[in-house]
């Protein structure tokens, strides 16, 4: 019993230590958010004491709780859903003025929560105001940032059928990297690898992505400023850190304006408590013109409705078959890992860091921001140069440049 | 089956203790916004009464849940700046609670979490301007507020020796009358008796309490504008609302110049994740000149020097044999219930209602905490004593001793 219990307590504390040094990049006197779900506690604490080692100012946790926004949307007014309370809204600007480190803990523990009520009211249920506050902190650059995931035994249902937590803690940390002895280094490594991959397309002068597979005919135009990235991020000041753990993209910001063509999910989007499945998009002049899903898609239809650039395009990520994640063979029903399994676009806010320069007309700003994959090993990618001539990116899941 | 059938009636009766906290206790108003204050370990309670508060026609519910595991990190590794600092954004939502409801949970799930730390910095360790925010709002009454617990394993497990939750449950339910057929109709009772109580000891016209027994020997003077009461308490807006679930006290605001002599107190307080045992305090004017304690006097030590009015009573309170909390025979470790079990004391700030006019004012308390350890039990015998010096006992044995 007691050698299970510490084993418990240095898989959390190895997970930490890798989340505020390697992810977060916690700075000696920094201010450190941590944002979890209330079944998050243990890494939440974990990662507290890390983040206080590193050197840490002060270290705010703050829990948000499902069953909460479940009462929220059952029983509070409309004029109420979309509500930010102001002493939140202070929290935000706080963690943006004090430029603090950001640990943003993800992993639904009761995925089909909010299965049963209706999607409109689901959607509305974000806090608007704040939304756009961590919008514009991440533009601007501000902060140290991390989203990692925490195992629990809802989600291990999700993705196993069975709430077998040990079967996803080895899955996570496959993922994560902490299988290896020397797990610091290993992300070194990984940010070589993704860093030459980033600067090859770069050096490529691409003027669109073209996804072809079943159900999908895609053109995404991007533009002339338009920077891939990978792996490791930096504020504004010059700070490294690495903004999701897993990662295995290069993306990049398009032109919001010019997606043209059909788009079909190759993976189940889990959004808002609710999972949307067998989506399908259809894009005019960069616009989302419409939605079709097998399940979910008034979650996606709310989400659109959220403000009038939610539904252009603001990311696409390349990601071939090496990735841990996708050699997982699991559908994990989260983003942070399932959009590092293959390709995703996103409708909604894009990345100022993934352009040169002041973002101007082209990149999308808006409140949302949502990942779905659309890649796997029946959609080919190709690059289409600004001369017009087609570079194959991607076939049957390898990657088609020297790496 | 039957373990569905179970879990069934222990939503239910979830269900009913965070209807009883939200009707009885805070008595929300529709269209207040609610505040409530959890551990992370209490999120099915903070859940219930969330519905409960929607139900009874809250505008938004703000659940704050607090970690005592992020407080040990923060005590054990942070920096000393870093032990009173209030975050700003708390202090705004403490500032955004005048005229909304408020609902604080107890019951720590892990009571001795703390115990191996340094006592000095566990006590130092308060969010100092948020506590002053709190202050002031209870000082203007403008929160219509109240305290549950919420029953859990660690909480038990101090209790029973084992972490016999369903026990500790029905311990809860009795004390805050879930037996009875109608809570709310049962709770209005109770207020009622207790309100004509504190009536009995305000036409006595008290000038002094005298508390005798083992280890204690002790009065502590009572103001002119002394006022007993329930803890049926109403907002300055009229608003009335249950202070805390159980409660069997009257109280009152004592003169916090006039303490003199010993008093030891009669169960295990649990403060600041410490428990501390057989404490006592020796007064002189008013001031607590000495603390010694079985265990945990440098917790007490250091709560006391907080501010320069720690030292000085803020509270006086009167329980007899018949509250519910005392006749389960149970030590809570938990000041709510513990507290509610016998007479007690506190040291630190004054609540407002205990007096007339004025919030502050001369022999009137003010200061950042608020601790009420227990003094009373069958050995120990109160007095009153009136401004002409007539002794009239108030407790013999645990039995109150006026007419009701």
């Amino acid at each position: 019993m007691a050698a299970a219990g510490v084993a418990r307590a240095s898989r959390a504390a190895r997970y930490a230590e890798l989340v505020v040094r390697v992810g977060a990049n916690v700075q000696p006197g920094q201010l450190v958010d941590v944002v979890a779900r209330v079944e998050h506690a243990e890494i939440a604490r974990a990662v507290t004491r890390a983040a206080y080692e590193a050197g840490a100012r002060y270290v705010d946790v703050y829990y948000s709780d499902q069953h909460l926004r479940r009462a929220l949307i059952e029983g509070a007014p409309d004029d109420v859903l979309s509500w930010t309370p102001p002493w939140l809204m202070k929290r935000a600007r706080a963690v943006g003025d004090e430029r603090a480190a950001v640990v943003a803990l993800t992993g639904d523990a009761e995925p089909d929560l909010l299965a049963d009520l209706p999607g409109e009211r689901v959607g509305k249920a974000r806090m608007l105001d704040l939304a756009q506050e961590n919008t514009r902190q991440i533009n601007e650059q501000l902060n140290n940032w991390t989203v990692v995931g925490v195992p629990n035994e809802g989600w291990a249902s999700q993705v196993f059928g069975e709430p077998d937590l040990e079967r996803l803690w080895r899955a996570v940390e496959y993922c994560v990297r902490l299988d290896e002895d020397d797990p610091v280094a290993a992300w070194r490594a990984h940010v070589g690898k993704i860093g030459r991959r980033a600067k090859l397309l770069n050096d490529m002068r691409i003027d669109a992505i073209h996804f072809r597979g079943p159900g999908t005919d895609l053109t995404v135009g991007l533009l002339p400023e338009s920077r891939w990235q990978g792996v490791e991020s930096e504020t504004a000041l010059g700070l490294p850190y690495v903004a999701n753990m897993p990662t295995e993209e290069v993306f990049t910001t398009p032109d919001a304006r010019r997606t043209e063509g059909f788009v079909r999910s190759t993976r189940p989007l889990a959004l808002y408590g609710r999972v949307v499945k067998g989506l399908e998009v259809r894009f005019e002049g960069g616009r989302i013109v419409a939605v079709q899903a097998d399940e979910g898609a008034d979650v996606i239809h709310g989400q659109l409705a959220s403000d009038e650039t939610a539904a252009f395009l603001g990311e696409i990520a390349l990601v071939d078959g090496t990735s841990r994640i996708g050699q997982t063979g699991l559908t994990f029903f989260e983003t942070l890992f399932d959009e590092n399994a293959t390709c995703h676009v996103a409708y909604g806010s894009a990345y100022a860091e993934a352009v040169e320069g002041e973002p101007g007309e082209g990149v999308n700003v808006s409140t949302v921001h949502t990942d779905f994959m659309v890649g796997g090993p029946e959609v080919d990618v190709d690059a289409v140069l600004q001369n017009g001539d087609a570079v194959p990116l991607l076939r049957d899941d390898v990657w088609q440049l020297t790496d | 089956m039957a373990t569905e059938l179970e879990a069934s009636t222990k939503d239910e009766r979830l269900e009913r203790y965070a209807a009883v906290a939200i009707e009885v206790g805070a008595n929300v108003e529709a269209g207040q916004n609610v505040f409530i204050g959890a551990r992370v370990e209490h999120a099915p309670l903070a859940r219930a009464l969330t519905r409960a508060a929607y139900k009874a026609g809250a505008r938004y519910v703000d659940v704050y849940y607090t970690d005592q595991h992020v407080r040990r990190a923060m005590i054990e590794l942070g920096p000393d700046e870093a032990l009173s600092y209030s975050p700003p954004w708390l202090i705004e939502r403490y500032e955004s609670m005048g005229g909304a409801a408020m609902v604080g949970t107890s019951g720590d799930p892990e009571p001795t979490l703390l115990a191996d730390l340094d006592g000095e910095r566990v006590g130092r360790a308060r969010m100092k301007e948020v506590m002053q925010v709190a202050m002031r709002q209870m000082q203007e009454r403008s929160v219509n507020w109240t305290g549950i617990a919420y029953p859990n394993e660690g909480w038990a497990e101090q209790m029973f020796g084992e972490p016999d939750v369903e026990r500790l449950w029905e311990a809860v339910a009795f004390c805050t009358r879930l037996d009875e057929a109608d809570p709310v109709a049962a709770w209005r009772e109770h207020m009622a008796r207790l309100d004509r109580r504190a009536k009995a000891l305000n036409d006595l016209q008290l000038d002094a309490l005298r508390y005798r027994g083992p280890g204690t020997e002790l009065e502590i003077g009572l103001l002119e504008r002394t006022r007993f009461c329930s803890a049926l308490f109403r907002t300055a807006a009229g608003r009335p609302y249950t202070a805390n679930l159980p409660t069997e006290e009257v109280f009152a605001t004592p003169d916090a110049r006039r303490a003199e002599g010993v008093v030891t107190s009669t169960k295990p307080l649990a403060l600041l994740g410490e428990i501390v045992e057989k404490l006592v305090l020796t007064f002189e004017g008013g001031r607590v000149a000495d603390v010694q304690a079985e265990k945990g006097a440098e917790v007490v030590r250091a709560q006391i020097s907080t501010d320069e009015n720690a030292v000085h009573l803020g509270e006086v309170a009167l329980v007899d044999g018949e509250s519910r909390v005392g006749k389960t025979g149970l030590t809570f470790f938990d000041t709510l219930f513990d507290e509610n079990a016998t007479c007690h004391i506190a040291y630190g700030m004054a609540i407002p209602e205990g007096h007339e006019g004025e919030a502050t004012g001369e022999g009137i308390n003010v200061s950042t905490v608020h601790t009420d350890f227990m003094v009373g039990g069958p050995e120990v015998e109160v007095d009153g004593v009136t401004a002409d010096g007539r002794v009239v006992p108030l407790l013999r044995e645990d039995v109150w001793q006026l007419p009701e």
